[in-house]
């Protein structure tokens, strides 16, 4: 049995670095749905965590609130210690910093790949467009999409464009990498290329949330498993503590389904 | 439309009856306001086949006239005109056996006019009508019965413009008049751009415009201006001369000489009886800055 | 077809006049039209109100009540400028209600999730619109936007009746009113007319849609 204090204090290395999201008391509805229940989440720099949990949990509403692409209604989310800016250029200016990577990929259709990469350094950062360029074609040699540069998202296959859009992700510099299910939509051979990606980025020491139903992945690159239900978060642990001995019911209940069949 | 037509026709038999009833009293149907009644002529004969016999038999008229000009044919709110030109169709009527009260009235304005002669939908106009060889080619006027002129008017305190020949000298200067009409056509030649001359459906939209500073001129045939200076008193005055000859004719089917002879005798006549005179004075006359008008020179039908 | 053809001078002027008066319409009613649709999508409550308003005030009154008040309501509190210019803005005021509305349901077939990426990765408000939104709208945008202004060309003929004058329409009025032409000849002739400008809009139009549909 591990410490009890273990599931509400981040635990190892990552305990000693500086906090870079902390979300407190935070609450959102939609309608009369209350989908996120006093969240308290704290996600130090070059940690990763991986936030799981049954559908309707609120875990991708979390994820997405972290840049304020869902507004809250009452709590406070900082970032680097500022608080989430209100709508406008300061907000602009903090999403720059916050990478994320949708579930549907959400790669500009009109835009060729490379475009797809160079956009946000060159209008939101201004990046020379050489410059963006060359840094590109950088980022997709490292996902492995390299050969596809000139080519339109639909032209692609769903692991190939995930893989794109880590990389439009990754153009900005950001502080911290979020995933919102980023294999959900891929068919199962696609995948891997997808998490392979992912795994290297944790290991090279990015701020990683990852919403995700990868189990592998948890164990493999995560520092701490954070499981939601009901909009709460109700265990929050090392991986290895979290998939050998859960201790809530409900996160018994939900690794029972999924490591079974 | 055919609603009017079967009550105008109800209205006609009543008349008839009355007539025949009452034995040939040709007494006149009592007067309506201050402008006395012309006296229904039932005794005429016209040979068969005018236009004359087949009103006479039809015992109703249709003309047309302005609902929308001061003095010469002005409807009230039930639609039935008042003005010179309606006591001048009045009388031709009359002379045809038809009481002003069986005349159908039509609203004719300016760009309808020659169509609706040439189809047939009304036997004359007596709209402000001006006569020029245009227009005869798809109709025929009797008359010519009055000769208008052209004139301008402008607000009370201007004094930029005193006549047409100041227009060209002033660009900024908008000059209204209604669109497509001789006065319009007329102006233009004094006109240093197109675009000084603005047009409007009617004259009062140009009335409207003048008082809201959109236009600071308005030019068209003097008997109407006069009755735009006398009915916003002390607003308005005419300025310069008129400088231009407007004779104003009854407008009939094309090439139907009987017709334009029997009326232009009717006009003959309604000047010799003193009738004219009195139509006259009881409308467009009532406006200050007119004279009594002589019946001018007719025309021979061609 | 006489009345045209000894008048044809004067059917030019006509038509390049209703041609001038269509062209500002169109350029102006697209440009306003997108900026209300821009309002009506905007996070700020003040300019989607006021967008809402707008377009349903302007979309629900007729022509030709808009055009009478640019040309007799507004001098009568003072502010004056040409016929010609009261009725352009008339124009555009009321035919970009309706362009504003074919403009907000083309950016409605774009998926949220362009938008969302474009804002994830930094862009403002106007960039997301301008980069991400609206070009891939442009597609949808087309036909609806394109019958719009088609009827605005139309609708032009109304405003030469207010005091601008010299258009196609008002050609009709001084053939058969002043010079006693016959109505129907004269109204085929600017019948021609409208149809030659919303026939070749028509055209332009099936050309950009076509590119537009290969641009992406």
């Amino acid at each position: 049995m591990s410490d009890p204090s273990a599931a509400t204090t981040p635990s190892g290395a990552a305990g000693a670095r500086r906090p870079l999201v902390r979300l407190e008391h935070v609450d959102k509805h939609f309608g009369a749905l209350h989908v996120l229940r006093d969240v308290d989440l704290t996600v130090a720099e070059g940690e990763v965590v991986v936030v799981i949990g049954p559908s309707g949990s609120g875990k991708s509403t979390l994820c997405r609130t972290i840049n304020r692409l869902e507004t809250i209604d009452s709590g406070r989310i900082t970032i680097a210690g500022e608080d989430l800016p209100q709508e406008g250029k300061a907000l602009a200016k903090l999403r720059a910093d916050v990478g994320m990577v949708f579930q549907s990929f959400n790669l500009f259709a009109h835009k060729t790949v490379r475009e797809n990469v160079t956009l946000g350094p060159v209008k939101a950062r201004g990046v020379s467009a050489e410059q963006a360029r060359k840094r590109a074609d950088e980022l997709l040699e490292r996902v492995g999409v390299a050969n596809q540069a000139d080519k339109y998202p639909a032209q692609l296959s769903g692991g190939q464009q995930q893989r794109v859009a880590i990389a439009r992700a990754l153009a900005m510099d950001p502080k911290v990498m979020l995933f919102d299910e980023p294999t959900s939509a891929l068919d199962p051979e696609m995948i891997n290329e997808v998490l392979d990606v992912m795994t290297g980025l944790a290991k090279s020491g990015m701020t990683m949330i990852v919403v995700t139903h990868e189990m592998g992945f948890a164990r493999r690159a995560a520092d701490r498993v954070v499981f939601m239900a009901d909009g709460q978060i109700v265990e929050d642990a090392e991986p290895e503590t979290f998939f050998t001995a859960p201790k809530h019911e409900r996160a018994k209940d939900f690794l029972s389904k999924i490591l079974t069949h | 439309m055919r609603k009017t037509r079967s009550a105008a026709f109800a209205a006609t038999v009543t008349a008839l009856l009355t007539l025949t009833a009452c034995g040939g009293d040709d007494a006149s149907t009592g007067a309506e306001g201050e402008v006395a009644q012309p006296e229904v002529d039932t005794s005429a004969t016209f040979e068969a086949g005018t236009t004359m016999a087949e009103v006479q038999e039809a015992g109703t008229v249709t003309i047309g006239t302005k609902f929308d000009q001061p003095g010469f044919g002005l409807a009230d709110l039930e639609g039935t005109p008042a003005g010179f030109d309606v006591e001048v169709a009045e009388y031709v009527a009359a002379q045809m056996g038809v009481s002003p009260e069986d005349i159908e009235w039509v609203e004719a304005p300016s760009a309808r006019r020659e169509d609706l002669i040439a189809n047939g939908d009304v036997d004359m106009v007596v709209a402000t009508y001006t006569i020029n060889d245009k227009r005869k080619e798809r109709i025929t006027f009797a008359g010519p019965y009055y000769v208008a002129g052209q004139q301008i008017m402008v607000n009370a305190d201007n004094t930029t413009i005193t006549g047409p020949e100041d227009l060209a000298a002033n660009p900024d200067v908008k000059i209204c008049s209604v669109t497509g009409s001789t006065p319009a056509e007329n102006i233009r030649q004094y006109l240093a751009s197109p675009d000084q001359l603005v047009t409007f459906e009617v004259y009062d939209d140009c009335v409207s415009a003048m008082q809201n500073g959109q236009v600071q001129a308005l030019t068209t045939d003097n008997v109407i201006l006069t009755g735009y200076v006398a009915e916003n008193e002390g607003e308005f005055k005419l300025v310069g001369e008129q400088f231009t000859e407007e004779p104003y004719g009854i407008g009939i089917e094309k090439g139907n000489t009987a017709f334009c002879e029997f009326i232009n005798e009717s006009l003959t006549e309604m000047a010799e009886s003193g009738a004219y005179e009195e139509a006259w004075t009881a409308t467009a006359g009532q406006y200050e800055g007119t004279e009594v008008p002589e019946l001018p020179e007719l025309d021979p039908c061609a | 077809m006489d009345p045209v053809l000894e008048n044809l001078g004067l059917f030019a002027s006509g038509f390049l006049r209703s041609l001038g008066i269509a062209a500002w319409g169109l350029l102006g009613s697209l440009v306003w039209g997108t900026v209300l649709a821009v309002f009506r999508i905007s996070p700020v409550p003040v300019l989607r109100a006021f967008g809402t308003f707008y377009v349903t005030w302007l979309r629900n009154t007729p022509l030709a009540i808009v055009l009478f008040t640019m040309a007799f309501g507004i001098p009568a509190v003072g502010i004056n400028a040409s016929y010609y210019v009261f009725g352009v803005v008339g124009l555009v005021l009321y035919t970009s209600a309706f362009v504003c509305e074919a403009v907000r349901s083309g950016v409605a077939t774009v998926p949220t999730g362009q938008a969302e990426a474009a804002r994830s990765i930094g862009l403002t408000f106007s960039q997301t619109l301008g980069l991400i939104v609206l070009p891939q709208a442009l597609r949808a945008v087309v036909p609806p936007v394109g019958n719009v202004l088609i009827a605005m060309i139309k609708n032009s003929a109304v405003v030469g009746a207010l005091g601008v004058g010299g258009d196609l329409f008002s050609v009709y009025n001084r053939l058969t009113s002043a010079q006693g032409y016959a109505a129907l000849p004269v109204l085929t002739g600017v019948a021609i007319g409208f149809l030659v400008m919303t026939l070749t809009a028509s055209a332009l139009l099936a050309l950009f849609e076509r590119r537009a549909a290969v641009a992406r």
